[in-house]
Order: C-alpha cells, then sequence, then structure tokens
C-alpha cells in the first residue's frame, strides 16, 4: 500500500483569486462540489503568476459574516433575526477573497508520507493541504482520502476498496 | 460621617471580566497586505506587532495603515516600518473604571491587558466589549422594559436615556465627488473615524469610514479616486428620540463603531453616537442607575 502524498492526493482542483469578490467564491465552492463530485469546504488561493497565497475555507466566510457579539444575540428573543441577516450579507458585498483567506499556508511535497500529513493535519486543526513541488500546486490532500487509505485495513475483507 | 458617593454601573469591575482575551498579533516582518487581512478578517481597529520571544513592539492600526496609503507605501512593505510607538497596558486586576479613564485620557482606543510578573499578553479591552457588557447589565436590570415586562418602577420610561442626551451634534459632511486623499486628510485634521458624503441638497448619500478607506488601500483603489465609488449605504441612522438602549443594540450588531442621528426625515443628520460616547456615559442607558445605585461609605 502507497503511503505518501502523492498517492492520495486530489489533481483535479480549483481555484480562487484574492481580488474575486465572496459571492463568486460561493460560487465556486458550488461547482468544485459539483465537478469533483465531492464537498469541498476549503479552496486555494493563487495570483496571478499561478502563486499559492492563501485558502479560502467555508468556515472563514461564516466567521465574517457573524457579528462579533454573539452572545448578546442569545440572550435576545425579540429580534428581526432574518432582517438582521440581510443587513450582515450586504456588509460582505465589498469583500474580497483576499481580505479573509488565511495567508499562513502549510503545504507539503509530494513525498510527504502519510504519518506526517496526518500530523499536521491533527496538530493544526486543517482538514486539506495542497502538495506544491518546485512552487507550483500539484494537488490537494484531503483528510477523508487520507483517512480511507491509513485505514483501509481496518475494513473487513469484502468491504476494501482494492487500492 | 456619612458620604453618599454616586456608583456607575461599571465600579467594581475588573479589566479581566471584560476582555477579549484572544489578541491577535502580526511578528514585524508580515506585510501591509497580510495586517489589513487579519484586521478585515478579524474585525478589529489594530493588532499587536511582536517579535520572536512574543514581546510587543508596538501596535498597529487603521489610522496607521490610512497613513501608509496615503503616503503611498506598497502593500507588500512590512508592518515594522508604520509601528507607532509602544502600545498602552492594564493588569487584569485593575478596576474597568481607571482602565477607561487610562484610554480617555490618552485619547486611545483600546489597552493591552498583560501579566503583572511576566508580562505575557493575556488580552486586550476595547470599546466595544465594554459597550456589550453595559448592554447586558441593562437587559438583566429589574427596571428594564426591553423584555416588554411592566416596569417594577413608576414612570421608568421617562427615566431611560434617549439618544440625544448621548449623542455629539453636527456631522462632518463632504461633498460625494471628495477624493480619498481629501477624506483621509479631513480624518486626520479632524480625528475622526468616518465622513458623511452629501449630495448638493445637504442629504445624507452615504458614509466612508477608516475601514473602507483601508480597504480602498487593499484593493489597490487610488487616492484620486472619488469617495462615493467605496462609500457604505445607506447611513446607518437611528432617531434621536430614540431609547440609547435600542441604538445600542443596533450598534452592537451591525459591529459598527458609530450611528449617526436624524431628526426627522433619514437624511437630515443632526448628530453622531459612538461606542465611546457611550462608555462614557458610565451609568448605563438610564437614569434609575444613578438613583437608585448610590451607597453610602465613610
Amino acid at each position: 500500500m502507497s503511503m505518501v502524498a502523492r498517492d492520495v492526493m486530489d489533481t483535479r482542483f480549483h481555484l480562487l483569486h484574492p481580488q474575486d469578490t465572496l459571492s463568486k467564491a460561493v460560487e465556486m465552492f458550488q461547482t468544485a462540489s459539483r465537478e469533483e463530485n465531492k464537498r469541498i469546504f476549503g479552496l486555494m488561493v493563487v495570483d496571478e503568476n499561478d502563486r499559492l497565497v492563501g485558502m479560502l475555507s467555508m468556515y472563514d466566510i461564516l466567521l465574517f459574516i457573524q457579528p462579533k457579539h454573539l452572545r448578546i444575540w442569545s440572550e435576545m428573543e425579540d429580534l428581526d433575526l432574518d432582517r438582521l441577516f440581510t443587513d450582515l450579507l450586504e456588509r460582505a458585498r465589498g469583500i474580497q477573497v483576499g481580505d479573509i483567506m488565511t495567508t499562513e499556508v502549510v503545504t507539503i511535497r509530494p513525498d510527504a508520507h502519510l504519518l506526517a500529513i496526518s500530523d499536521i493535519m491533527v496538530k493544526k486543526h486543517v482538514r486539506r493541504l495542497p502538495v506544491t513541488e518546485n512552487g507550483r500546486i500539484i494537488g490537494i490532500v484531503y483528510i477523508s482520502s487520507l483517512f480511507y487509505q491509513m485505514l483501509s485495513q481496518f475494513l473487513p475483507p469484502q468491504g476494501r476498496t482494492p487500492w | 460621617m456619612v458620604v453618599v458617593r454616586q456608583r456607575s454601573v461599571l465600579a467594581g469591575l475588573r479589566v479581566r471580566e471584560v476582555m477579549r482575551r484572544r489578541v491577535i498579533r502580526l511578528p514585524g516582518q508580515a506585510t501591509l497586505s497580510q495586517c489589513i487581512n487579519q484586521l478585515v478578517k478579524n474585525k478589529i481597529s489594530a493588532l499587536l506587532v511582536v517579535d520572536e520571544e512574543d514581546n510587543p513592539l508596538g501596535v498597529v492600526s487603521k489610522t496607521d495603515l490610512i497613513g501608509a496609503f496615503y503616503a503611498g507605501l506598497a502593500l507588500d512593505t512590512g508592518v515594522d516600518a508604520i509601528l507607532a510607538g509602544e502600545p498602552l497596558f492594564c493588569f487584569p486586576d485593575d478596576s474597568l473604571e481607571s482602565a477607561i479613564d487610562l484610554m480617555h485620557g490618552k485619547g486611545i482606543h483600546r489597552l493591552y491587558v498583560i501579566g503583572a510578573d511576566d508580562r505575557r499578553i493575556l488580552g486586550k479591552l476595547a470599546y466595544p466589549d465594554i459597550v456589550a457588557l453595559l448592554y447586558r447589565y441593562c437587559r438583566t436590570c429589574p427596571n428594564s422594559t426591553v423584555h416588554g415586562r411592566r416596569s417594577a418602577t413608576a414612570g421608568a420610561d421617562e427615566q431611560r436615556l434617549r439618544v440625544d442626551e448621548v449623542m455629539t451634534a453636527g456631522v462632518l459632511s463632504c461633498p460625494l465627488q471628495t477624493s480619498l486623499a481629501e477624506v483621509v486628510e479631513q480624518l486626520t485634521a479632524h480625528r475622526f473615524g468616518a465622513i458623511v458624503l452629501a449630495d448638493g441638497s445637504g442629504a445624507a448619500r452615504g458614509v466612508i469610514s477608516k475601514s473602507d478607506l483601508v480597504l480602498a488601500y487593499k484593493h489597490g483603489v487610488g487616492l484620486d479616486q472619488p469617495a462615493a465609488a467605496v462609500m457604505q449605504t445607506p447611513v446607518l441612522s437611528c432617531d434621536r428620540d430614540d431609547l440609547l438602549t435600542t441604538a445600542l443594540q443596533q450598534m452592537l450588531l451591525k459591529d459598527v463603531q458609530r450611528l449617526y442621528v436624524h431628526h426627522g426625515q433619514p437624511t437630515r443628520l443632526v448628530g453622531v453616537l459612538s461606542l465611546s460616547d457611550s462608555v462614557r456615559f458610565r451609568s448605563g442607558s438610564c437614569r434609575a442607575c444613578i438613583s437608585g445605585r448610590l451607597i453610602a461609605g465613610e
């Protein structure tokens, strides 16, 4: 059984640019999920030279939409939440991907061992890691691909995927 | 001898009860672009720049970034190039009152909280969090009418503060075609956080704040562009006869630092209510507190 990044990485992926609007990003999440045939929760962001400059996750967007003083919200029963939510979305209209993306991105090499990758994912609480070679993105490892590759031998024999 | 001392809502509270524990920090080599990313992402107005050992080197605020925008600094410049002086500190055991006094006295919007012994950074104290606490306090007060309950005190409604008692009268406004460079100059000259943009008839059409300027800088908008290109519409406002609690609620829910105050028509602005105004009015949002919370001491 192969135990390096190259064997489990997805080589089909969708990308965002820092100048894209958040609405474009939401659209890209949908497109990526459809075309890659899996639920996509995070996308890589590249500059005009295809250099990786960040990652944008659904979590980043939700966190931005959320008001800061959430504790007060939960104490109010007399609040028109729908109306408020519309206002909050309106605020996000002028925001670009580069404004809220995570800029500190850990990348791995194609020959990185799965144990090393799982260590990074667990310690840094990330579920996807871009795979780069000579500064170029060649794939992305999702925690689910890594999980099934590593733990497939736990499955009963007939349930094993023939990797 | 017994003296009666007025006790404000915030009396007795310590900094540690109000501070936010998450302090966003960056190393000095981080770029201005990364700095803006952190401010926008975390909805904060300033962050702490630290060295390798997490020792504070200084603060970078939206005001400093606007200065960099105005000076034409490239976005990949290191934040250490625009570091303002030493940050101001307080301790977790300090009384909230004394911390607020320090903030008012120095004209700053935040204090960093450090440990008395090891000088470790423990948190940050800022106006929005203080107002949020004040607001929650008022909501749970037995005299509060927010929940629709009948008030315990007769005539409690007359006791509750209205916006025009706390607001700053007068509004700074500029024509819609004012350039971003001029907006920066106006904000700096008046030490304001935002400026209203009005049309020929004097009606407010939008507002441009430091946040909008910082975003314009990051998005590569030129200083010669008209303010109308990046302003926020509509202007968030309340009526001057509104209850202070209603206005505070709006500010907190919408994460804004200020609410404009209109009278009659929403486009006729007569003043502005800022979070710092509300904190200066420490007695809460109702007169019941001032009269009701007198304590006797020696």
